[in-house]
C-alpha cells in the first residue's frame, strides 16, 4: 500500500510540473466539447424544431390545395411562401429557384385537382352506397390523372426529402378519406328512417389513435436525444480517452531516461508501483470527465442549448466514470508498452483514439450507420461506454441496467493490461 | 560476492550472441571493474545482475544468492547506478529520493536524515525545489548516486558513473566510492576511463565479446604484461579495432 500511495503522490506531483501540460488536458476536451455541442445542435434538432421553407404554388384554389396547406403548416415543420421578391410564383419562378439553389424544395399544385379529388370521392361513395341499397347518386366522371408536382434542390438531405413526402402522402391521404368518409357518411343518414344521424362513421373510425409512450418503468422526465445530451457524453468519454497521451508518453520516457530501471530494481512486485499509476490516471480521468459533464450543465445553457440532463443514479455515474477511465488509462498503458518512442506512440494513440470514436458512436449516433458498422462500433470500448451513459441519462437506468456495459469494459481493460504486461515481460528477453 | 558462471544470453532478433560462456567470480568484498571495449556484454551482465534480463544459461549468484531462485533477497541487499539518469527531471532532488525512498519502504524520519546526509556529503545540500533538469551534468550524476544508496545497500553497481561529469565531481565520487567500500561495502563498476578504474579498482575483469579476456588485480596484470598503464593492457588484449 505504501508503494501504491507514493507512486500516487508522484504522479501527482509530476502533473503538478507540467502547468501546461495539464490546463491542456483539461481545457482542450472542455473546448472541444462546447464547440461540438454548439456545432452540431442543428442537425440534432427535431425536425419539428426547424422550418423549413418550401415554395408553394396553388394553381388549384380549391379544397385539397387548402387542406394540403393547413396540413403542411400544422406540422410546424414547414413554411410555405407563395411570393417570390413581392411577386406571385408561377412554374417558372419555381422550377428557377430551386434549380438556382435559392430554395431547397418546391411543391406545385396543379389546376383542377380538388375536382378529381372530388371527383373519386364521389365515384367510392356511390359504388359502396349503391351496394349497401342507399338511394340517388353523386356526381361522377371517368377519372383523369393528376399530379401534385415536387421540386427537390439535388443538395436536398434523404431525410428531409422523406420528410416532406410523408407529410404530404399523410395528408393527401387524410383529405381523400375525409371527402369519401363524408360522402357515406350522408348516404347513411339517408338510409336512416328517423332522418337523424345516429352514425357517424368518421368518429368511428377514429377509435384507434396513436400515443407516445415511455418504454421504461422507472419516473423520470422523458427526453430524447439532443445535441447537448449526445455530445457532452460523448466528447467526455473522447477526451477521457486522450488521458492515454501523457500515459503512454510517461512511460515511454521512464524507459528512455531510465527511472523504470530503476523502478524495477526495487524489492517486491511492479504492480503496486502500477496500481498506483493506474489510481491516478484513472482518478485523474474521472475528474476531467466530470467536469465535462459539469460544463455540459451549467456552461452550456448560457450559449443556448438545453442543461445535460445526467438522469437518477449518481453512484452508477460514478462506477461508469471509473470503468470508462480504467479501459482508457490501460488502454494507455498498452500504447506506451507497444511503442519505443513518443514518435510512435503519440500518432498512433491519437489517430487510434479518433478512429475508435468514429466507429463507437462519438461523431453520430451509432443508430444512423451502416448496419455493418452498426457491428462493428462493438468492438470499440467507447460504444460501449456511450451506451451506458446513454442508459444513465436517457433510459432512466440504474447499476444494474449498465452492469452488462461494465463487464465488456473490464473485459477491455484486461485485455489491454494483459498484452501491455506480456510485452513488458517480452521485452526482458 | 559475485560469481557468474557460463551465462550465454542471445537478445531475440540479434544476430550474434551478447554472451558467449562468461565466467567470472569477485569473492570478497572489493571494488571490482567491469571493463570492456563498446557491446563486449557489460551492461547485458549488469542487467543480469539486477533480475532485469533473463539469460538463456548459466548461473548468477549475487551476495550468495541465485538470481533465479533469490531475486527479491538480491534487490533489496543491492543498489544500481544506471548509466542513464534515472531520476524524473520536472522534481527536486528531494522529491526524488523521497519516491525511491518510499518504494523501498524507508520509514519517514529514517528516509529523510538519510536524504540530508547524502545531499549534504554529495554537496546537493543547497539545490532547495530546484528541478533535476536544471542540474548540471556533474549534479545529476551525484543525484543519480545518491538514489541507489537511499536503502544501504551492500553491493553498489554503477554503470559508467563518471561519463560526462567535470574533474571536482569525478573527484567527490571516486573519494565517495573508496570510502563506501572502506565501511565494508562491495563495488562493481564499469567505465571507459581506464586510469580511474587503474586508480579505484582493486579488481579488474576485461570483457570483450560476451566472455571474459582477463581478470586480476590491475598493478598485476600491467606488471604480467609489461605495460605502465591499463589502458595498455586493455588496447594490447582486446585489439584497436573500431567496435561501433
Amino acid at each position: 500500500m505504501k508503494k501504491i500511495i507514493a507512486t500516487f503522490w508522484n504522479e501527482c506531483r509530476l502533473f503538478i510540473r507540467d502547468i501546461t501540460g495539464m490546463v491542456l488536458l483539461f481545457l482542450m476536451p472542455l473546448g472541444l466539447t462546447i464547440i461540438m455541442a454548439l456545432i452540431q445542435d442543428a442537425p440534432f434538432r427535431e425536425y419539428q424544431h426547424i422550418r423549413f421553407e418550401i415554395l408553394w404554388l396553388d394553381a388549384d384554389k380549391g379544397q385539397l390545395a387548402e387542406n394540403l396547406r393547413e396540413g403542411l403548416e400544422e406540422t410546424g415543420q414547414f413554411r410555405l411562401i407563395d411570393s417570390l421578391d413581392g411577386r406571385p410564383l408561377d412554374t417558372v419562378a419555381v422550377k428557377a429557384a430551386i434549380q438556382g439553389g435559392r430554395y431547397k424544395i418546391g411543391i406545385i399544385v396543379p389546376r383542377s385537382i380538388s375536382a378529381e379529388v372530388v371527383n373519386s370521392a364521389n365515384q367510392v361513395a356511390n359504388e359502396l352506397g349503391k351496394s349497401l341499397g342507399a338511394a340517388g347518386k353523386l356526381p361522377e366522371r371517368p377519372t383523369r390523372q393528376a399530379t401534385v408536382e415536387i421540386y427537390f434542390d439535388p443538395v436536398t438531405k434523404q431525410a428531409m426529402k422523406s420528410a416532406l413526402l410523408n407529410a404530404l402522402d399523410k395528408q393527401l391521404t387524410k383529405v381523400q378519406a375525409e371527402m369519401i368518409l363524408g360522402r357515406l357518411s350522408r348516404k347513411m343518414e339517408d338510409l336512416d328512417s328517423t332522418g337523424v344521424s345516429q352514425f357517424n362513421l368518421e368518429e368511428k373510425l377514429q377509435a384507434v389513435r396513436l400515443r407516445e409512450f415511455a418504454a421504461g418503468s422507472r419516473k423520470g422526465p422523458q427526453l430524447s436525444s439532443n445535441s447537448v445530451q449526445h455530445n457532452v457524453p460523448a466528447w467526455a468519454i473522447f477526451g477521457l480517452f486522450f488521458i492515454i497521451v501523457p500515459i503512454s508518453g510517461n512511460m515511454i520516457r521512464e524507459r528512455e531516461e531510465g527511472s523504470l530501471m530503476r523502478i524495477r530494481m526495487v524489492p517486491g512486485s511492479y504492480l503496486s508501483i502500477l496500481a498506483g499509476k493506474l489510481l491516478f490516471y484513472v482518478l485523474l480521468g474521472t475528474a476531467q470527465f466530470y467536469m465535462m459533464l459539469v460544463a455540459g450543465l451549467l456552461i452550456l445553457p448560457h450559449l443556448g442549448l438545453p442543461a445535460l440532463v445526467m438522469g437518477q443514479a449518481p453512484a452508477a455515474l460514478l462506477v461508469t466514470a471509473l470503468a470508462i477511465a480504467i479501459t482508457a488509462t490501460a488502454y494507455g498503458l498498452l500504447v506506451g508498452a507497444v511503442f519505443q518512442t513518443p514518435n510512435q506512440a503519440l500518432p498512433f494513440g491519437a489517430i487510434s483514439i479518433v478512429i475508435l470514436s468514429a466507429i463507437g458512436g462519438i461523431w453520430v449516433p451509432v443508430e444512423i450507420l451502416p448496419p455493418g458498422l452498426q457491428q462493428l462500433a462493438k468492438a470499440s470500448p467507447m460504444y460501449w461506454a456511450l451506451d451506458a451513459i446513454n442508459d444513465l441519462f436517457l433510459r432512466h437506468g440504474n447499476l444494474k441496467t449498465v452492469a452488462t456495459h461494465m463487464g465488456i469494459l473490464s473485459i477491455f481493460s484486461a485485455c489491454f493490461l494483459f498484452i501491455a504486461g506480456w510485452i513488458e515481460n517480452y521485452r526482458k528477453k | 560476492m559475485l560469481r557468474i558462471s557460463n551465462l550465454h544470453k542471445t537478445y531475440l532478433k540479434a544476430v550474434e550472441p551478447t554472451l558467449r560462456g562468461l565466467s567470472l567470480e569477485f569473492p570478497r568484498p572489493t571494488i571490482a571493474g567491469l571493463l570492456g571495449p563498446n557491446g563486449a556484454g557489460k551492461t547485458t551482465t549488469i542487467s543480469i545482475l539486477c533480475g532485469l534480463v533473463r539469460p538463456d544459461s548459466g548461473t548468477v549468484e549475487v551476495l550468495g544468492a541465485d538470481i533465479r531462485t533469490d531475486l527479491e533477497r538480491i534487490k533489496k541487499r543491492i543498489g544500481v547506478v544506471p548509466q542513464s539518469i534515472a531520476l524524473y527531471p520536472p522534481l527536486s532532488v528531494r522529491e526524488n529520493l523521497e519516491y525511491i525512498g518510499a518504494l523501498y519502504k524507508i520509514p519517514g524520519t529514517i528516509l529523510q536524515q538519510r536524504i540530508r546526509h547524502f545531499l549534504q556529503l554529495f554537496g546537493l545540500d543547497h539545490t532547495g525545489s530546484k528541478a533535476i533538469r536544471y542540474f548540471s551534468g556533474g549534479m545529476k550524476r551525484r543525484a543519480n548516486i545518491i538514489a541507489s544508496l537511499l536503502h544501504e545497500p551492500e553491493l553498489l553497481v554503477l554503470d559508467e558513473p563518471t561519463a560526462g561529469v567535470d574533474v571536482q565531481s569525478r573527484n567527490l565520487i571516486l573519494q565517495f566510492l573508496e570510502d563506501y567500500h572502506g565501511q565494508g561495502h562491495s563495488i562493481i563498476y564499469t567505465s571507459h576511463l581506464l586510469e580511474e578504474a587503474q586508480q579505484l579498482c582493486r579488481e579488474v575483469a576485461i570483457m570483450d565479446h560476451g566472455q571474459l579476456v582477463v581478470q586480476g588485480d590491475p598493478r598485476l596484470l600491467m606488471k604480467d604484461h609489461g605495460f605502465s598503464s591499463l589502458e595498455q593492457v586493455f588496447l594490447h588484449l582486446t585489439g584497436i579495432s573500431l567496435r561501433d
